[in-house]
């Protein structure tokens, strides 16, 4: 018996030393693997119709929203001086029907009939006449539409999801070993904590993979956040994993809901009204209600429960900001718009969430630029510099004193540079590989696993995991920039870039914050911050990116086009994934056929 | 559309600030991260305030400080804890140009890949344990310092500085002047005529009559309406005699002939105007020599008085070349990392120095019967101050087992032959004892 406690006693405590070195080259591999299948795998552009122009030349629409015009930019160039610099847009729906609007001043006609307001519906062959010049409209054929499938892969060919997967699981069952070794608060609860997370992110991947979906690196790279989030946790306070995992299952259903509203565009579309009208209600309520922290009026309490509503905020902003080219370039829509992020800036400038409005500032941008037109530049620049003011009147006191100290923390670390110094400190000493979970000091320094999980995560994981984490969100950065290529509508391109645009900003300043490269401010780490409303809001917001991955079985929030089901999943090798039998469902789900 | 596709580039803006950002923290995070890792709030280092981890040892292995099973603790002697005091620094940080201060990061095993994961470090420094007791133990209740170094390896042996405390009974109620000041490193003082090496060095090289002048001290000359006094009445002398019996009469004349430019210009040249850095981190103080703008300060800035001020470490550095034949083996303190070589004085002037330096023993001080078992060149200096004369006796021995340059000092204590010099016997002589 002696000797069975010397080698447990003695095996545990090596294992986990040895893990120390083993698990931030698993966070590594783990996101090499995602960046390797989301920006290395080749996929071609979609095409939904043609174009003939004079001289009988064929222009492919790779889009389902296109502009036709005399500028450059556009996705099909008629140039003629009787043509507009962006003249009409021709918008198909999820049915395959196509529709033409009439953008600014010229005339469309349709079959020489003129079109109006709400547009006209174009159909195979029809003549479409943009001023003087005629062109003419051919819709694909299902044989062309199944032979251009046969060439777009689905991911996962090369860099297998399950895989991925098992490497996560791996990274989680030795972030469990180092907590149970080295953190003394650790017991069953973390463990179970664990356990639900695989366990919960098993039965999803089984359950999507099984519909046919073979796209998973944005949740994978979320998951592996999440999970680092979950170890911050569990170092933090052990005994708040519960209520981490219960709000993790909670972003996961919301995460899931969101996915699938996603897949009908005209849904969101009529709901956008509602989303603005809801976002600026919600800042407004908490403004009044909520009592003053920290010198913001940003959380308010339910027993327990604090909850930031600026976070939600963040979804429907989002989600009311990003629009169709056929409403893009309408001022009435702009000045709605502007004066809708004007709202949440404001709110947020009075209620003293200096980050938050930075963060939204920073969105609107982003946005605006995507939006911005001949006509939108000098709405929006005058909204940005409004916008700019009301960011500036968000500094209170307490963030300004802060903004004092930046780039001397070290000339004052008993006071303002506090924290900065103490998180410079930690990460310094985790190395490339870390303390081990659970073994750092720094978790316990006011908002450490918040604002600073950057050297927390560098402290107890390190830097190497500390990387992946940011390189995980740079992934998706360059994911959608990459799926904007073949964006289906601008609506799923621009909600996407302004998601993570989001989440890159806030890595900016929690990451650069208390490293002292910038001053440092109060935002989170998507995912891996500890805090309920962020955790929630980012998992709703991985939704806009899992919308715009336009891949062939990709993703769910995708619908597939209905038009052409008999003719998807043509497989060049014919081997792995592809349905041999079974057929789409309404809604484009796979049934039947083989599961993983 | 193909314009909102193509926007969307923009996030790569936002992605390249992330990566820049994080290319600016990899940067310091490479440069700064041992005194980040080091500060005080780092608990994974320290327990209870003391560090956890780590050890110095002199150059034979005795602890000078550890981390231990029940604390930090240093050397078990007590005069060898005082005598290394200053080198080897305590827990509190007090003395800012200690190994416990800058190579704290060392001490402890910092390293960028590993953090402060690892066991502590073990430094071995080039000191001797012995020697420094020893020195500390002459220099008695001195304020001042002693500094012996191997001129041909570049190890330092010995630094000590005074008044210091015993680390491990913590900082005194009172501590003495200056106390957490290596005055080695951080002080500069008046040299007096230790700084008549430098005149000489000069007029070796300007003045080409020089060997045949003679000099007629009667106690006392005017030089451009000052009057300079001398230590004693010399009679009519050579050059050699006046830099063995610092003729204060000579050395004005010399001045006087050289002119303080160019006085100023070998202060400079040999490296005693400038600040330096020991094993590349830790900064010593400069010393000035301002040219003098008539004859009479000339003479005096030529004595070593006017405005010239030394910094003890820097004029260890010229003693070393002048044992050296002109090159000077940069100190270290670290065993086993060697700091180059730097050429300061002409070879041929060097030969001269040295050979004149043997002739101040044999001449003047004593000869081997003052110093015996040493083959020593040394100057003395009385640098006159407020308050007191600073007593100097600066050189080298070159005993064939123990090559050694040296500078001691002691603050405002009298003469430099009768302080300083009999500090210097007892630390050379235990120094050839435990080299033997």
């Amino acid at each position: 018996m002696d000797i069975l406690t010397l080698i447990f006693g003695k095996a545990g405590p090596m294992l986990a030393n040895l893990s120390r070195y083993v698990l931030p080259l698993v966070a590594v591999a783990i996101v090499a693997r995602c960046v390797r299948s989301m920006l290395r795998e080749r996929y071609e552009p979609e095409t939904w119709a043609y174009l003939y122009m004079t001289g009988n030349i064929m222009v492919p629409l790779r889009h389902w929203e296109c502009i036709l015009g005399r500028a450059r930019s556009v996705d099909g160039q008629v140039d003629d001086p009787s043509v507009e610099k962006m003249h009409a847009c021709l918008i198909r729906s999820p049915q395959g029907d196509w529709t033409v609007y009439n953008l600014g001043k010229g005339e469309t006609y349709v079959n020489g009939e003129p079109v109006r307001t709400g547009g006209a519906v174009v159909r195979d062959a029809d003549v479409l006449t943009l001023g003087q010049i005629s062109t003419r409209f051919v819709d694909l054929t299902e044989q062309e539409r199944a032979s251009l499938l046969k060439y777009r892969h689905a991911p996962g060919r090369h860099v297998r999801p399950s895989v991925t997967m098992l490497l996560l699981t791996v990274f989680q069952v030795l972030l469990l070993l180092q907590q149970l070794t080295y953190n003394p608060d650790a017991g069953v609860g973390v463990a179970m904590g664990f356990a639900i997370l695989a366990t919960v992110q098993w039965s999803y991947f089984i359950v999507v993979r099984a519909s046919g979906q073979r796209g998973f690196e944005p949740e994978i790279l979320a998951l592996f956040l999440s999970t680092v989030g979950m170890s911050v946790c569990a170092s933090k306070t052990p005994d708040d994993m519960f209520k981490q995992i219960v709000l993790f299952l909670a972003a996961i259903g919301l995460f899931v809901f969101m996915c699938l509203w996603l897949r009908d565009l005209k849904r969101v579309q009529a709901t956008r009204l509602f989303a603005a009208v809801a976002a600026v209600g919600l800042l407004a309520v908490t403004l009044v209600i909520a009592p003053v922290r920290n010198g913001a009026r940003s959380w308010i309490e339910f027993g327990s429960l604090t909850v930031q509503p600026s976070e939600f905020v963040k979804v429907l902003y989002v989600y009311a900001g990003a629009a169709t080219l056929d409403r893009l370039f309408v001022n009435r829509n702009l000045i709605f718009y502007i004066g809708f992020s004007a709202a949440c800036v404001g709110l947020l400038a009075l209620m003293g969430d200096f980050g938050t409005a930075l963060v939204f500032f920073v969105t609107f941008l982003v946005i605006s630029y995507m939006r911005s037109g001949s006509f939108a530049t000098a709405f929006l620049a005058v909204g940005s510099a409004v916008l700019a003011v009301m960011v500036v009147l968000s500094l209170k006191p307490e963030t300004l004193s802060r903004f004092a100290v930046w780039g001397h923390v070290w000339e004052d670390v008993y006071e303002k540079g506090y924290q900065q110094v103490r998180a410079m400190s930690a990460a310094a000493s985790g190395g490339l590989f870390g303390q081990g979970a659970g073994n750092g000091w720094l978790v316990d320094i006011y908002a450490a696993e918040t604002d600073m999980v950057f050297a927390v995560i560098s402290e107890e994981m390190g830097l190497l995991t500390a990387l992946a984490c940011v390189g995980s969100l740079l992934a998706l950065a360059g994911f959608v920039v990459k799926n904007a290529s073949s964006g289906r509508s601008s609506y799923f391109v621009i909600a996407a870039s302004a998601t993570v645009s989001m989440m890159l900003v806030q890595i900016i300043l929690n990451v650069f914050g208390p490293m002292d490269i910038l001053p440092f401010t109060g935002v989170t780490f998507p995912f891996a911050s500890m805090g309920g409303t962020s955790l929630l809001s980012f998992w709703m917001l991985l939704s806009f990116i899992k919308s715009c991955d336009t891949r062939a079985n990709a993703s769910f929030a995708v619908k597939r086009p209905e038009k052409f089901s008999g003719g998807a999943g043509v497989d060049d090798d014919g081997a792995d994934y592809l349905p041999e039998d079974g057929y789409y469902d309404d809604d484009g789900y796979y049934q039947g056929g083989r599961s993983e | 559309m193909k314009k909102v596709t193509n926007r969307a580039l923009s996030v790569l803006v936002l992605a390249a600030l992330v990566i820049a950002g994080l290319g600016v923290y990899l940067v310091r995070l490479v440069r700064d991260g041992g005194d980040w890792a080091t500060f005080y709030a780092n608990d994974s280092i320290y327990t209870n305030g003391l560090l956890n981890r780590g050890s110095v040892t002199d150059r034979n292995g005795t602890v000078l400080a550890a981390a231990g099973e029940d604390g930090f603790h240093y050397a078990e002697d007590s005069a060898v804890r005082r005598g290394c005091l200053h080198v080897v620094g305590d827990l509190e940080g007090n003395i800012g140009t200690s190994v416990l201060s800058i190579f704290r990061d060392k001490f402890i095993n910092y390293s960028f890949l590993t953090g402060t994961t690892t066991k502590g470090g073990s430094m071995k420094l080039t000191l001797d344990a012995d020697i420094s007791a020893a020195a500390y133990n002459a220099l008695g209740s001195n304020k001042g310092t002693v500094l012996v170094y191997n001129y041909q390896t570049g190890e330092i042996l010995c630094m000590v500085s005074t008044p210091g405390w015993d680390p491990e009974q913590g900082v005194p109620a009172e501590p003495g002047d200056g106390a957490f000041i290596n005055r080695a490193v951080s002080s500069t003082f008046t040299p007096g005529s230790v700084f008549k090496l430098v005149t000489m060095a000069a007029a070796i090289e300007n003045i080409p009559d020089i060997w045949d002048q003679t000099f007629t001290c009667t106690g006392s000359t005017v030089i451009g309406g000052q009057t300079v006094k001398c230590s004693g009445t010399h009679g009519t002398i050579t050059v050699e005699q006046a830099l063995a019996c610092s003729c204060n009469v000579a050395f004005g004349e010399i001045s006087r002939q050289l002119g303080g430019t160019l006085i100023s210009q070998y202060a400079e040249k040999y490296g005693l105007t400038s600040a330096h850095t020991l094993n590349k981190d830790i900064p010593t103080a400069a010393g000035s020599a301002p040219a003098a703008a008539n004859d009479g300060d000339a003479a005096w800035e030529g004595i070593g008085q006017y405005d010239d001020l030394v910094n003890p470490y820097a004029f260890l550095r010229f003693v070393g070349a002048i044992a050296n034949g002109g090159t000077v083996v940069e100190p270290t303190i670290l065993y086993g990392k060697r700091c180059g070589t730097t050429e300061l004085i002409e070879p041929s002037t060097a030969k001269t120095l040295s050979e004149m330096m043997s002739y101040n023993v044999s001449y003047e001080y004593g000869g081997a019967g003052n110093f015996p078992g040493l083959e020593l060149h040394a100057k003395t200096g009385t640098a006159e101050t407020y308050g007191g004369s600073h007593a100097w006796f600066a050189g080298f021995i070159t005993n064939a087992n123990a090559p050694l340059a040296f500078v001691v000092l002691a603050e405002r204590a009298g003469s430099g032959y009768g302080v300083a010099a009999p500090i210097a016997r007892t630390v050379l002589q235990k120094a050839v004892q435990v080299l033997g």
